[in-house]
């Protein structure tokens, strides 16, 4: 039995029993190729799906899935999450309505290119870094490919499905300028093999992590902090989560009680948008079957809404905006699809600090209070000049930072952060405590 | 879960691919996870997993491909590619008559010496739940419990190993873990106590944990945390816990002893056999074949007998963890010791259930004895290891003070920092109160169930990092 087939197998056996059911159904594909010393030598390629089920029953919830498809394993799968279904007191649970939601494919013939093509673009990556003298070692270099199917139908009419996939380059060399020694990682990414460029990763990572060698003890101070597209999508994954409608059902977000109010500086307009053309996150509709649409977040500083799938949705009185998120195998979540940063009109500093990486940003963080105390690298500049600093730690409560901003870039850089992709740009801010030597 | 001629046809095609060794791994697992909040099931979660990987040695480079299609096609395809990418790139591998002739298959099965005595089909669902809601009861031991959270979880797994040398090896392991994690508060702050309990048994396991003692165990935790004051920060003399008080030499030893690490010189424990690595008082062993142990399976993922390896004798390093990959580097016999999450990950050498042997100190009182200030560990948490070095941070989760000999008051936010290699030289004496708790293990191939241990233990001085 195929995935597909399987999604219509429960759910015609679901109105059968009675119950309404929401099945998904993934199929993927994925290589990965690392090198080493100039060749491929390391190699996983896998194919993986499975199909798991939603049942709601008075009210309550089940869950049940399978990565077996035939006959016995589905029926175990519905007889499970009927009688998890049944453990739950009724909580005012649906199945949306749904309707046909058609198939699209949203990569094509992207990621066909021959496999010698993918390990030449691993190996070309892999020596270009060696053949950089400061390079000592290279912590790894990999190719990596995905590329999934999945379909969604329900007992209350949804029906749709979609293709879709990226390929990623990522390398971490460990470079050295006499006792300097630093270790950084970049990232390239697209839907299409063709996107990506061994050579530019190559000038990029020796550019990103090359530029610390030497860097200095940062003098304990306030400065004028401008924060890199990379430490900025970092900032908006931690905001993500008091964005999130689950956060807000649970009583943990912050800005739970602050819709229509002002949150940001005006110059902060952040919008979640799935629709996008060429988004590496787009998707036509949620893990729910809810078309996509773009959602305004923050509005030139002002709160408008919340992620939401229908559960969060209920539980607040608020809009579903479609952000249902659900692997086969997990339960119903909020996610974030392509973040974007609203372009501002750049961005520039004569005297203070750049920050260009935060590290240990998951125990020194706290998402619910937003404060936020964690070890930094950066450029320090003065009078125009900038040069490497290093061991020191910056300390902001995210909120406030919000209200700080003098200025956002209008480069746009796409970084992967958490399970969304996030269009971030450089963001200015007045000045941070910095600790430093 | 597959027939042999499919096996036979998969591993042929490997070797003659120019393998020099290839395994087949086939899983099929039922899973469940109920977790009840308050009394209430906040969710319960049923799955299937099912998947097979293929692994291809040429000389020591390893390839490995995965699948949950278990049809020849699907597997085959799973080989040629394996095959043709490997083609692109240098090819070390040779063949001989073991590529284009069948495999005497020897079967190998389990006898059961890990078998659930209540399987997992046993009782209905809300059997499970009014367990649950026996913890919840349990864990009301006081005003300041302001929320229960019980977690079941009940695993059961089908496991083949057809190995291109002829090897068929078939496994059940079958584990079930109950937990209990509290929150308490006094309006002024807020703790949480957690206990859970899980062996390689079925629900049986409520026999030897009654669900009521899980509950008031964490409870208790959470309310001495409550009345703790913030821990002393210093170097001073600790008595660490049994039972997960082991999770320290788990990280900080344990990792430096795999070969995963030691094959890639990336261990300061690399080369050291028969030297004194820890203090004379020390025997640490990694046994895979404790009667229905958490760990325990009486086959690794490469299909080898698990066995008892003694890897510390008295301060002497006797053995490393081995699996196929580690002994191909290194030339150490294999240990049993390749294991690995799912299908989705190929084995590494990894530890099954690790503890610390019983000392010659037979009231555990003793070890408190001429200690004039020190932190008495008795339940730890999680923490960081740097595998090259052995650096450790690890929290104390229920720490009490120790002054002239005796137990004192409560501290929390103790951190116990160091190295393993100099922690594990200074203990100087052993109780005899082994005892040994669940926990998962995350490294190379994935998060893998293992037990720690130890009786309680003293170690003469480690640095206490306390509240700033």
């Amino acid at each position: 039995m195929t995935f597909e087939q399987a999604k219509t197998v429960l759910v015609q056996r679901a109105i059968e029993r009675g119950v309404d059911a929401e099945v998904l159904a993934t199929n993927a594909r994925e290589l990965t190729l690392a090198a080493a010393g100039g060749r491929v030598d390391e190699i996983t390629s896998a194919t993986r799906g499975g199909v798991g089920v939603r049942v709601v029953h008075d009210g309550r919830i089940g869950y049940a899935s399978s990565e077996a498809l035939d006959e016995a394993s589905l029926a175990w799968v519905l007889d499970e999450a009927i009688e998890n279904a049944a453990l739950q007191s009724a909580r005012g649970a649906v199945i949306l309505d749904g309707r046909a939601l058609g198939r699209s494919d949203l990569i094509g013939e992207g990621l066909s290119a021959p496999v010698e093509r993918k390990a030449e673009a691993i190996t070309t990556l892999e020596s270009a870094l060696t053949a950089d003298e400061r390079v000592d070692a290279i912590a790894f270099a990999r190719y990596s490919e995905s590329e999934s199917e999945a379909v969604l139908g329900s007992t209350r009419g949804a029906d749709g499905g979609y293709r879709n996939g990226y390929a990623v380059l990522m390398a971490s060399p460990i470079m050295r300028q006499g006792e300097s020694v630093k270790q950084g990682w970049e990232i390239d990414f697209g839907k299409e093999f063709h996107a990506i460029d061994p050579t530019r990763t190559s000038q990029r990572i020796l550019e990103k992590v090359g530029r610390h060698l030497g860097a200095t003890p940062l003098a304990t101070g306030r400065y004028a902090t401008v924060f890199e597209p990379e430490v900025v999508a970092t900032i908006l994954q931690l905001l993500l989560f008091s964005l999130s409608g689950k956060t807000v059902a649970e009583g943990k977000s912050r800005l739970a009680q602050r819709l229509g109010e002002r949150i940001a500086s005006e110059r902060f307009t952040l919008v979640d948008d799935p629709t996008l053309e060429d988004g590496l996150a787009s998707r036509p509709f949620d893990a729910e079957g809810t078309p996509a649409s773009r959602t305004a977040l923050i509005e030139r500083g002002v709160l408008r809404s919340f992620l939401h799938n229908s559960d969060t949705a209920r539980r607040t009185g608020q809009a579903n905006t479609g952000h249902a998120s659900r692997s086969y195998a997990s339960t119903l979540g909020v996610g974030a699809t392509n973040l974007l940063l609203e372009a501002g009109e750049g961005v520039t500093l004569d005297d203070g600090v750049i920050v260009t990486n935060l590290m240990g940003v998951h125990a020194g963080a706290n998402p619910i209070s937003g404060d936020v105390s964690v070890q930094g690298l950066g450029l320090r500049v003065e009078a125009g000049e900038s040069r490497p600093v290093e061991n020191f730690a910056l300390s902001f409560n995210l909120f406030k930072l919000l209200e700080r901003i003098e200025a956002v870039g209008d480069e746009l850089q796409w970084r992967p952060a958490g399970g969304a992709i996030v269009g971030a740009r450089s963001l200015h801010v007045d000045a941070l405590s910095f600790a430093g030597a | 879960m597959l027939t042999p001629s499919t096996a036979e046809t998969v591993l042929s095609a490997a070797r003659r691919g120019g393998a020099d060794f290839a395994d087949l791994y086939v899983e099929r697992w039922r899973r469940r996870t109920m977790r009840v909040i308050d009394g209430e099931v906040e969710d319960a979660v049923s799955a299937i997993e099912q998947g097979a990987g293929v692994r291809l040695f040429f000389g020591t480079d390893v390839v490995y491909a995965y699948t949950n299609e278990l049809d020849d096609a699907s597997l085959g395809d799973l080989v040629a590619t394996l095959v043709r990418l490997r083609g692109s790139g240098a090819t070390d591998g040779h063949v001989d008559e073991l590529g284009a002739g069948g495999l005497d298959l020897r079967r190998n099965g389990a006898q059961g010496l890990h078998a659930p005595r209540i399987p997992f089909d046993t009782f209905d669902k809300s059997w499970r739940l009014e367990r649950l809601r026996e913890l919840d009861a349990g864990a009301r031991i006081d005003p300041a419990v302001m929320q229960v959270e019980g977690r079941l979880l009940e695993w059961e797994q089908d496991v083949l190993v057809v190995t291109s040398e002829g090897d068929w090896v078939e496994d059940r392991r079958v584990r079930t873990r109950c937990s209990a994690n509290v929150i308490a508060s006094d309006g002024d702050q807020t703790q949480t106590g957690f206990v859970g309990p899980g062996l390689s048994v079925g629900l049986e396991l409520f026999e030897r944990e009654l669900p009521a003692d899980i509950g008031a165990a964490a409870a208790r935790r959470a309310l001495v945390n409550l009345r703790a004051v913030p821990a002393p920060a210093g170097t001073m003399p600790v008595v660490i816990g049994n039972g997960f008080g082991g999770v320290i030499f788990h990280e900080a030893l344990g990792h430096l002893v795999e070969t995963t690490s030691v094959a890639r010189r990336a261990s300061v424990l690399t080369d050291k056999l028969g030297e004194q690595v820890a203090s004379p008082v020390v025997t640490y062993v990694d046994d895979g074949t404790t009667p229905h142990g958490w760990g325990s399976s009486e086959f690794d993922d490469e299909g080898m007998a698990t066995e008892r390896t003694v890897l510390i004798d008295k301060g002497i390093l006797t053995s490393y963890m081995v699996d196929r990959w580690g002994s191909l580097k290194t030339g150490y016999r294999r240990t049993g010791s390749g294991r690995r999450e799912n299908y989705t990950y190929a084995p590494t050498s990894r530890m099954r259930n690790t503890f610390i042997l019983p000392g010659d100190v037979h009231d555990t009182s003793d070890l408190f004895q001429g200690i004039s200030y020190g932190l008495y560990a008795k339940a730890m948490g999680g923490g960081q290891v740097m595998p090259g070095s052995g650096e450790y941070n690890f929290a104390v989760t229920e720490g009490y003070v120790i002054r002239h000999g005796e137990i004192a008051e409560p501290v929390r936010g103790a951190m116990l920092v160091g190295k393993g290699p100099d922690t594990i030289k200074k203990v100087d004496a052993v109780a005899t109160d082994l005892s040994t708790e669940p926990g998962m293990c995350g490294s190379l191939s994935g998060s893998i169930p293992t037990e720690v241990g130890q009786p309680h233990l003293r170690v003469s001085e480690i640095v206490v990092g306390g509240e700033a």
